[in-house]
């Protein structure tokens, strides 16, 4: 199935949230905005759902706590019993504990960054090496870009969505179609 | 967007003032100097007395003999002869000690008992029989629990308690008050839009910043003048029999804290009134002298920032890491203004809910709620992990005169000690965590209320066990004072906020700020 897509370039990002709250005004479907850096306040416009990065961040905290957790009772108090430290011999975790709050934060922190992070390239599809997804490499730099779906804005004709677009305030429209 | 304090909020915080004062002044008769026991055997107790009130000692015995006479014992308060031998003190020397003006020099106890204790004759047997409880425990340990917890003791000459309670509560409300001023100079500083339309809150609470000052100086008035004994470097014997704090006298001495605290409290004096003045002026000027004075504001804020990262250390040391003489820590001045910072935001948000909630902040949306929610949480973190740095590295590394500290608090404090930092810290992890919580108005007013409480417990735990030791209690003094305080303070913030218009119609971030969102 083909589809028809319109990019509308801006080179504002005021602009670009002005013009998706007018083409969302007028029932337009907005698929999506690619910005060099987060635009406040858009992902109400154009409907983006609540990231669930942060319930995952949780997630990797609490693994990595309960890893470092386990570590560092195997390794300081189960096989190396009672290796004396600074007068505090390891024979009981619980009371040894302050001692290892610092690696168990460290820990919860690592996990819960790296896996963010990871998880955030893998859901984008921009992991190092993948192919770009952006439809115009400019978009890394000034300028933004709107895209339309035909498919999604069956109410409108691909002359009425031109039309439209052109009313907010673009520096470029481009017109591609898909597979 | 004018307010006026409502007769309603006029009656709950006077009311909470009058209520506060009543029980403060019962909480004030209640004041207790204790007499320390060791218990020798299951029959003797050694109990001794360092204060200065050697003429109340016959009532004393009377009420200890009292209390065992009920649970059916009969106390033998060794003579002093007899006394004196078992201890190996030189009678003259502790003759001389109890009635000299030095009663407080530490060498010796003002008067010691060796207390036997034996059954109750008169009756036979059967009345030690006949008091079943008598027999659970040893009565040594009964009677040393009797004197270890206050229940026989003389009342405090010196109302230690109260002066301590002052201090207490007039740091904590000093703290909020240039918590929110600290912040406004901080918003100001880094040219912050978002809280354009709470800047007037954060106005009114420093506003209040003149009650925490002038309790303070009350305090410190009656430190110099030997009224407490809060500072032990302020007392000249002391320093002189202590070479620990003779090491510090180049820095604790009266005249350079004095110097000090007035350095303090004139430069946020001055910042506190030059803020709420030229925002006010603000209000009716054009948009470019309107604009001149929000660069003003900037750049005087920064200034502020400046005065403000010493000060803050520097001020704790005076105002509270001092009361711990021999005592240091590094960690102490941030550790302490984390908890200022902290219970300043609690503040914030409280009086922008209750002004929400009256419909007198049109402009103030969820997003803003959102935002100083942030703050209570990132802070709160901030604070654990101050709070803990200083514990760990001063546990681990276990110098005597450092962790002394931390056993006091343990030993005589434990549970308020722990529980306060498990709440405070626990608490808002939990429930403060998720963005919904952040800016659901029952969870705010819950945790902010209960970690305010707990920050309160904070600044009790620094204080008292330097100036109460283990003779610290928790009652009407205690709750009367903090309802005091509370009320004037709320009092003060209200009325301040009906001074001026809540909104700052000619800050140049206005329109940003009115546009805010998550």
């Amino acid at each position: 199935m083909t589809d028809k897509v319109i990019y509308a370039m801006y080179d504002d990002d005021d602009v670009t949230k002005e013009a998706c709250q007018s083409l969302v005004d007028n029932g337009v479907h907005v698929a999506d905005v690619f910005s060099p850096f987060p635009i406040h306040g858009i992902d109400p416009i154009i409907g983006i759902k609540h990231t669930r990065l942060g319930i995952a961040a949780f997630m990797y905290g609490i693994t990595g706590l309960l890893l470092a957790i386990i570590a560092t009772r195997y390794f300081m108090v189960s096989d190396w019993h009672g290796i004396n430290i600074g007068g505090k011999p390891n024979f009981s975790y619980l009371e040894n504990i302050p001692s290892f709050v610092p690696i168990l934060f460290e820990f919860t922190v690592l996990c819960a960054a790296h896996g963010m992070a990871l998880t955030y390239f893998l859901r984008n599809k921009t992991l190092p090496g993948m192919p770009a997804r952006n439809p115009d490499p400019r978009t890394t730099d000034d300028r933004f870009v709107v895209e339309v779906r035909l498919a999604e804005n069956s109410n409108f004709s691909l002359d009425q969505l031109n039309d439209m677009i052109k009313e907010t305030g673009i520096v470029e429209i481009d017109e591609k179609t898909i597979k | 967007m004018e307010f006026q304090i409502s007769n309603k909020a006029k009656k709950v915080t006077i009311g909470l003032m009058g209520v506060g004062l009543l029980l403060l002044i019962v909480g004030f008769f209640f004041q207790k100097e204790y007499m320390f026991p060791t218990v020798l055997s299951d029959h003797e107790v050694y109990v001794e007395y360092w204060g200065d009130q050697v003429e109340k000692e016959a009532d004393v015995k009377k009420e200890a003999e009292e209390a065992m006479a009920a649970l059916g014992y009969e106390l033998d308060f060794g003579d002093e002869g007899e006394e004196h031998e078992v201890h190996g003190h030189n009678a003259a020397e502790e003759h001389g000690d109890a009635h000299s003006e030095e009663a407080h020099a530490h060498q010796a106890p003002t008067f010691e008992w060796h207390i036997h204790i034996k059954h109750l004759e008169v009756e036979g047997e059967h009345v030690a029989h006949s008091v079943g409880h008598g027999h659970d425990a040893a009565p040594s340990e009964t009677l040393a629990h009797m004197f270890s917890n206050g229940d026989i003791a003389m009342s405090d000459s010196h109302f230690r308690r109260f002066w301590s309670n002052l201090l207490v509560n007039g740091f904590f409300f000093f703290g909020i008050a240039l918590g929110a001023l600290f912040y406004l100079s901080l918003h100001y500083a880094t040219e912050s839009g978002w809280g354009v339309v709470l800047l007037r809150i954060m106005e009114a609470i420093m506003s209040a910043l003149p009650l925490g000052m002038i309790v303070l100086a009350i305090v410190f008035i009656g430190a110099t003048l030997g009224l407490n004994h809060i500072y032990p470097w302020m007392d000249s014997d002391v320093v002189a029999h202590d070479d620990l704090i003779w090491g510090k006298v180049a820095y604790l001495n009266k005249p350079f804290f004095w110097i000090r605290i007035i350095c303090y409290f004139g430069v946020f004096a001055y910042f506190m009134n030059w803020f709420r003045k030229t925002s006010r002026k603000q209000d009716s000027e054009d948009v470019e002298k309107a604009t001149a004075s929000h660069f003003l504001m900037y750049r005087r804020g920064a200034l502020f920032l400046v005065f403000f990262a010493v000060f803050s250390s520097t001020m704790s040391w005076d105002i509270i890491m001092s009361i711990d003489t021999h005592w240091f820590s590094t960690l102490f001045g941030w550790y302490s203004f984390s908890g200022i910072w902290l219970s300043a935001m609690i503040m914030i948000m409280m009086v922008t809910l209750y002004l929400k909630h009256k419909g007198n902040l049109e402009f103030v949306n969820s997003a803003h709620i959102h935002d100083v929610g942030k703050w209570m949480f990132a802070l709160s973190f901030l604070w654990s992990y101050l709070w803990f740095s200083q514990f760990m590295l001063i546990w681990y590394s276990n110098i005597p005169e450092e962790v002394i500290y931390f056993v006091t608090r343990i030993e005589s404090y434990k549970f308020i000690f722990f529980a306060m930092f498990v709440v405070n810290f626990v608490l808002p992890m939990i429930f403060l965590m998720s963005a919904d919580t952040k800016k659901s108005w029952p969870y705010l007013i819950f945790i902010g209320l209960v970690i305010f409480i707990g920050h309160w417990f904070d600044v009790f735990c620094m204080v008292m066990p330097g100036t109460l030791y283990e003779e610290w209690n928790f009652g009407l003094l205690e709750i009367g004072m903090f309802m005091t305080f509370l009320g004037t303070f709320i009092f003060l913030v209200l009325r301040s906020l009906g001074k001026s218009s809540l909104v700052q119609n000619n800050h140049p971030f206005l329109e940003e700020s009115k546009h805010h969102h998550g």
